[in-house]
Formats: structure tokens, sequence, C-alpha cells
């Protein structure tokens, strides 16, 4: 299988001025590696450099040293977004547009021609069941709509790749399961998604492969089952390669 | 084109649905009516002293409108985090900067239409006559002169901390420009070395937005300026602005989004 | 709890209305709107003077059609032209036409930048005067102690706009905010004898305009010397059209005592005792 993601020796620090030194470093050499159609999971505890790995991916942060890629474009190229879907952990969308207006302004900006664009946004704001306030502005929506909206963003595209950055924090049983049918479903249909995530149950039920990072470094990377292996579950596995004494159960 | 056209088409949304256009617009309004409402020694001929303070409400607002529109738009995209959405898609940093020029020096050129309709109406309803070539330069050379001042202000947003510090700054050099531009180089000669070098030298610098201001043509009713120079001065302004606007990308660029 | 919001508001509704009602007659005392009497003078407070100054030069400025020097130009007296007009110099205003402030331009962008600013040289003329008046109007609001306003506004409502009586009603508000005023006086005895013909009416106003200059401190009338000099000249100019030639003689020997060119007048003086008849002996 190619690889849809991939980092290579990816460093990033930190510093408050160009010339000073670095005040922290973020990730130290991250090789790192998604195959097109499989579920990744990138886990580690807050501050292990998930969020600058997506950064870096997503165009916002330079790395220092190495290289990332998406569909073999390196990530400074714009392009290299082209087939991607990104949903934030956090809704941060124009509070004065409409949902559907928010849809149109990201179907523009890739470039997708007004009709196909008409059909896919009706199809969306069904999928995320917004249909009934696609013409109301974000500001009047409650956080699950707006997580709602984030999601139809994510998908205006029909991306190939789908980046998520926890992707279920903040929502409700209810949501968490639309958000899991929604990979499933992307799953099903050959696409690929890397996500981050504290919750580990729904890592195991979800991700085909996952890769845990811890201080700016890659731990471990294989199947659940390859990095559970020798412990009791997925959770246990991750404590202790993150360095966590845990006291055995009874 | 389409992606500029895309980050300007939600600036211009936003203008429009704020309310800070509406208000300037009413207070403009009701403030020249107020003006032309007034009796001086019983002549209701008299003209030029309200086009003159409609004229000075409409430079005002306009500037207002632009700075202001302009100094939040990084900022606050930053700020609401709604940079990351959008930067996540096949869009360029030098995109998003094009377009929020765009966007705001479109939403301040139509302002500046309505602004000028309303100038002309209640010009033309009292002078009964309608020099439509002198209007067009007016607002033309005013629209000019805001596309510098936008692109200025955007170059500001992207090093300053917060948008009042961009808009305050702002509007004391577009004002200091205005009002001193085209004399610095008279204040210079009166000056010791090395102040006087280094006014000679700001003079040929600074944008000369004084140029801009047609505002005395039409309130004392002189002829148009000829399309030449009027031609000249906007290759002027398209300088100025693609300077700022390339400052603008090449701080934005490098700008570190996350901290 | 709603029922006692209420009550409170109530309470309180009625408290703030009879304080309003005991402090109005009290505030008449401090209130600066009661002193000036005008919204801006309420507004300004004495500050309103200087801006009364800005507004009497935008007048000037809108006579010349926005041809005007800043204070970075050459010449920056402009303010004195429309003065010198109102006492009828033509000359003056032609001569004042010629004169270029602006100089050649210092370098190309003071050449270029020419072309977006007025470097025509006019005056308001055939009615158009009337567009000074709202700013003259305003300086006078805003200090009615700056006596050439009302000079300058009556002058061109009597000369430009032929609106004499508007003119004496603005020299009359002029008069009540300044009394004795010796220029404002000169200037309605101006009105009377050129625009109305009022021979008697022109002579009392003038007569009057003098005693305040002779009631005046000697510092005073040295200050005032030129006005004197304008009401006697024209106070002989007035007997002397009324064949009153003696008095005609005695106020032009009175303008000689402060005049910068007695010779002058006295070849008025020696034309006019040609024409009185020789006493019989």
């Amino acid at each position: 299988m190619t690889a849809i993601l991939q980092t290579q020796k990816l460093r990033v620090e930190y510093r408050s001025r160009e010339l000073k030194p670095p005040q922290k470093v973020a990730l130290q050499g991250l090789d790192l590696e998604v195959r097109a159609g499989e579920v990744f999971g990138f886990l580690g505890p807050n501050g292990a450099g998930k969020t600058t790995t997506m950064n870096v991916l997503l165009g916002f942060v330079p790395p220092t040293a190495g290289s990332a890629s998406l569909f073999g474009i390196d990530v400074r190229q714009p392009i290299a977004r082209q087939r991607i879907g990104y949903l934030p952990e956090l809704t941060y969308y124009y509070k004065f547009l409409t949902a559907e207006e928010i849809l149109r302004f990201y179907a523009t900006i890739f470039g997708i021609a007004r009709r196909e664009a008409d059909k896919r946004i009706a199809e969306l704001l069904k999928l995320v069941e917004l249909e009934h306030a696609a013409k109301r502005p974000i500001k009047s929506y409650s956080k699950g709509m707006q997580q709602r909206v984030g999601l139809a963003q994510a998908l205006i595209n029909n991306p190939d790749l789908l980046i998520l950055d926890e992707p279920t924090s903040g929502l409700d049983p209810l949501g968490r399961m639309k958000v899991r049918e929604i990979i499933q479903r992307l799953k099903n249909e050959g696409k690929t998604v890397f996500f981050s995530s504290h919750e580990l149950g729904e890592v195991e039920t979800v991700c085909d492969r996952v890769a845990i990072v811890h201080q700016g470094e890659l731990k471990a990377v294989g199947t659940v089952a390859d990095i559970s292996r020798g412990h009791s579950n997925l959770e246990q596995a991750f404590l202790k390669i993150v360095g966590v004494q845990t006291t055995p159960q009874p | 084109m389409n992606k500029i056209i895309a980050v300007a088409g939600v600036v211009i949304k936003e203008l429009y649905r704020r309310k800070d256009f509406y208000v300037l617009f009413v207070l403009t309004a009701l403030l020249t009516c107020a003006a032309g409402a007034m009796n001086f020694f019983h002549d209701d001929k008299i003209v030029r002293y309200v086009k003159d303070i409609c004229l000075l409400l409409i430079w005002v607002s306009s500037l207002v409108v632009a700075i202001v529109t302009t100094a939040r738009q990084i900022p606050a995209e930053r700020e609401s985090r709604t940079i990351f959405p959008l930067l996540a898609k096949p869009v360029s940093r030098g995109q998003v900067v094009a377009g929020k020029f765009l966007g705001c020096w479109l939403a301040t050129g139509i302002a500046l239409i309505v602004f000028y309709l309303f100038f002309a109406i209640i010009a033309g309803s009292r002078e009964h006559i309608w020099p439509v070539g002198i209007y067009l330069q007016a607002a033309w050379m005013q629209w000019m002169l805001l596309g510098i001042v936008i692109a200025m202000v955007l170059l500001g947003s992207i090093y300053l901390a917060a948008p009042s510090s961009t808009s305050t700054i702002s509007f004391v050099a577009v004002g200091g420009i205005l009002l001193l531009g085209g004399h610095l180089k008279n204040i210079a000669l009166a000056q010791p070395e090395p102040m006087q070098g280094i006014l000679t030298f700001l003079y040929f610098s600074i944008p000369h937005l004084e140029w801009f201001y047609l505002s005395d043509f039409v309130v004392y009713n002189f002829a148009a300026v000829p399309w030449a120079k009027i031609i000249l001065a906007t290759l002027y302004a398209a300088v100025w602005i693609g300077i700022f606007l390339l400052l603008t990308w090449a701080g934005f660029r490098r700008k570190n989004l996350t901290t | 709890m709603k029922a006692a919001a209420s009550l409170l508001f109530a309470l309180l509704a009625l408290m703030a209305f009879s304080l309003a009602t005991q402090l109005d007659l009290a505030a008449t005392g401090w209130s600066r709107a009661d002193r000036s009497g005008n919204f801006l003078g309420l507004m300004f407070g004495d500050g309103r003077k200087l801006l009364g100054n800005q507004f009497f030069t935008m007048a000037d400025v809108y006579f010349h059609s926005g041809y005007y020097p800043t204070i970075f130009d050459q010449k920056s007296e402009g303010q004195k032209e429309i003065i010198a007009a109102s006492h009828g110099k033509k000359e003056d205003e032609e001569d004042e036409k010629n004169e270029d402030f602006f100089g050649k331009p210092k370098d190309w962008v003071d050449a270029f930048g020419r072309n977006f600013k007025i470097t025509q040289h006019t005056h308001l003329e055939q009615g158009r005067e009337r567009e000074i008046l709202p700013w003259l109007r305003l300086a006078a609001e805003l200090d009615p102690n700056k006596i050439e306003t009302y000079t300058v506004g009556a002058f061109f409502l009597r000369e430009h706009l032929h609106r004499t009586d508007q003119a004496e009603a603005f020299l009359r508000e002029g008069l009540r905010q300044n009394p004795g005023s010796c220029e404002l006086l000169f200037e309605l005895g101006r009105l009377y004898r050129a625009s109305k013909l009022d021979f008697d009416h022109a002579r009392n106003v003038w007569y009057l305009g003098v005693n305040r200059y002779l009631a005046l401190k000697p510092e005073e009338q040295k200050e005032n010397r030129l006005i004197f000099e304008e009401m006697a000249v024209n106070l002989a100019y007035l007997e002397d059209q009324t064949g009153r030639y003696e008095e005609a003689i005695n106020w032009f020997r009175a303008a000689q005592q402060v005049a910068v060119n007695p010779t002058a007048l006295q070849e008025q003086i020696d034309a006019i005792q040609k024409k009185i008849p020789a006493k019989q002996p």
C-alpha cells in the first residue's frame, strides 16, 4: 500500500525570537507513515507533540528539520491539502455566515463547480442533520450543531484523507456515535483517516493501526493487537509506553 | 483567483452584516440633513457648506470603515481560530492576504458608492447641477487612497498586537500624511541637519495620500482633473498597494499562527 | 418581588423628578448653557472663540474657492484680504488675485501634487458670495466679540448680495454683543449712507462713533486712530455732499490730526473752501 501521509525525521523547535536558542523541542525526528485506506490513531499524553505534528501536516507550523508530505507533496505546498479534510478539536467558523454559506465558501476554495457544490452541500447538510438550520447564522447554533458544521466542512471536497483532531471531544454520546459511524463509512469507502484522540476505547474500536508519541518521539507504531500484546488492553500498553506506573488489578 | 474572491466574499458579507457601516451612514445622513436644514440669513441657495460637511463626513466614515474593518481581519481570524480550517484548505497565505485586501477594498468601495450617491442627491437637489465627471474622479481617487490605507493597515495588523493599536496607529499615520505629507519639504527646509535630511527622506518615501483628496474640486465646482493625471495617480496607488501587500505577505508567510 | 421592584422604580423616578424641579432653579446659577444662551456655547465653552476664528478663516477660504495658503506656504496672511475687500478696495482685490503663494514647484512630488489641488486664484462673484455667509454666521455665534465677523458679513450682504436689511440686522446684533464698537458704528453709518441714502441716520451713527472714540482712554484711542480717521473723513464727505461745507472742513481737520498723510486731506479742505461763497463785508 502507498503512503498517503509521511513524515521523515521531522523536527520542530519553538523559539521566541528567530536568532535565539530554541525554548522547546516539540518533535524530534518523527518518522510516520499512514497508508491508503487505513484508519490511523495518533495517541499521546498532553504535550507529546500530537497537535504539533498535525500543525505541520496542515501547514500551520514550518518544520525546523526533516520533511512532511501528503500524497507525496511537501506540506508547504497548498496543493498538498487539495485532497484532505480537516476537523479541528474545537469548532471555529465565521459566526456571521450560515452553514450553507460556510460550506459554499470552502467549496469555492477547493474549486468545486457550482452545480457540484450545490449537490454536495445538500448531501452534507442531510448527513449532519442540519438541513433545517442551513440558512441560520452559525452564531445561533448550539455547540453540537457547530461541531456538525465542522464535520460537514471537513467532507466538502470528498477528501481521500481526513485529519481529525480529537473529533469526539466535547460531544455527547449521540454525537460520538455519529462521528464513529462517519469514520466507519469513510473507511468502507476506501478513505484514509488520521486522527488524534484521548479516548483509547474509541481508538481500539475503529483504528487499523495506531502510533504512540511521547515527548516528541515516536514510541510505538502498529496494529492495536500488536501494541496491546502482553498487556490486558491498549490502555495498559499506552500507560506502560509513556512510562506511567500502574497498580496491577486484583 | 477564485480562492482570493472567495476570501474577499466573506469579508464583504461580514461588513454588511455588521452594524458599523449602517451606523456611520445614518450618522452621515443625519448630520448632513441637519446642516442642510440650518437657516443662514434666510438664503436657501447656500449649498457649499453642506457639500463640504457631507464630504468631510464621507471621508471620516470611509476611513473608519476601511481602517477598523481591515485592522481586525487577520487578528480576528487568529483569535477566533477560523484561520486554521481556512489554511487547512488548499489556499496559500498569500492568497489569504490578497483575499482580505480585496474584500476590504471592495467593501469600502461599495460603501463609497452609497455615500457618494447620497452626496450627489443632496448636492444635486440644492444646486441643480450634476458634475458627474468630478464626482467620479473624487470617488475614484478616494477609493485608491483607501486601497493604500487598507494595504498599510493589513501590514500593521501582522506586526501589531491588537486591532485597536493597529487602528489607532493607522489613523495617526493617515491623518498625519494627509495634513503634513505635502508640506514635509517646507518643514525640512526650516530645520537644521540631520533633521532636514530625515524629513526630506520622509517626504520622498511616504505615500502621498494628499494627492487623492479632490473634495475641494467638488465643493468649489471646479472642472475635472485631466484623466491622464488620474491614471498616473492610480498607478502610483497601485505601486504602493503592491509594496504594502508584498511586505504583508512576507511577514504573514513566516508567522507562527499557533502561538 | 416583581411588585417590590416596580415600587422601587416608581419611588426612584419620583425622587428624580422632585430633585429636578428643585435643582432646576439652582442650576441656572452655575449652568454654562444659561450663561452662553446657545448650543455652541454649551458644547465648547470659552474654547469656542478659537473655533470662531477658524470659521472666520473658512469664510475667507470659501471666498477664494479653496485657493488658500496653509501655515506652511510662503504667505499666510490671507485673512486680511477679505477685510481689505470689506472696505471696498477693489484695486487691492485685483492685486491680490495676481499673487501666487505656492511659488514654483519645489520637486516632482510638489509638481505632480498640484494637479490635485486648487491652484487657480479666484474670488466669489455674481451672488456666489452667499457661500461665505454660513461660516460668518457660525463665527459670530462662536465668538460674538470678533468685530470683523460682523463688518465683513454686513459688507457682503449689503454690497454683493444687496440685502441691506439683513446687513443692518447683523451689524445691530454685533452692536448688542459689543456695545459702542467704533468699527461697527462706522460700518453701520456706511450702510445708511451708501445703501439706504439715509444721510441723517448715517450722520447720527458716525457722531455716536466719534463720541465713543473720544471717550476712550488715550492708549485705546491710539489703537483706534484709523477708524476715527475713517469716520471723520466719511463725515466730511457726507457734510460736503449735503452742502454743510463748514462742518465738512471741520471733520477733515479733525481727521488730519490723526492721519498718516494730512497733506492729501488738506487738498480736500482747499477744494471745499473754494465752494464756500465769499462773505459779504
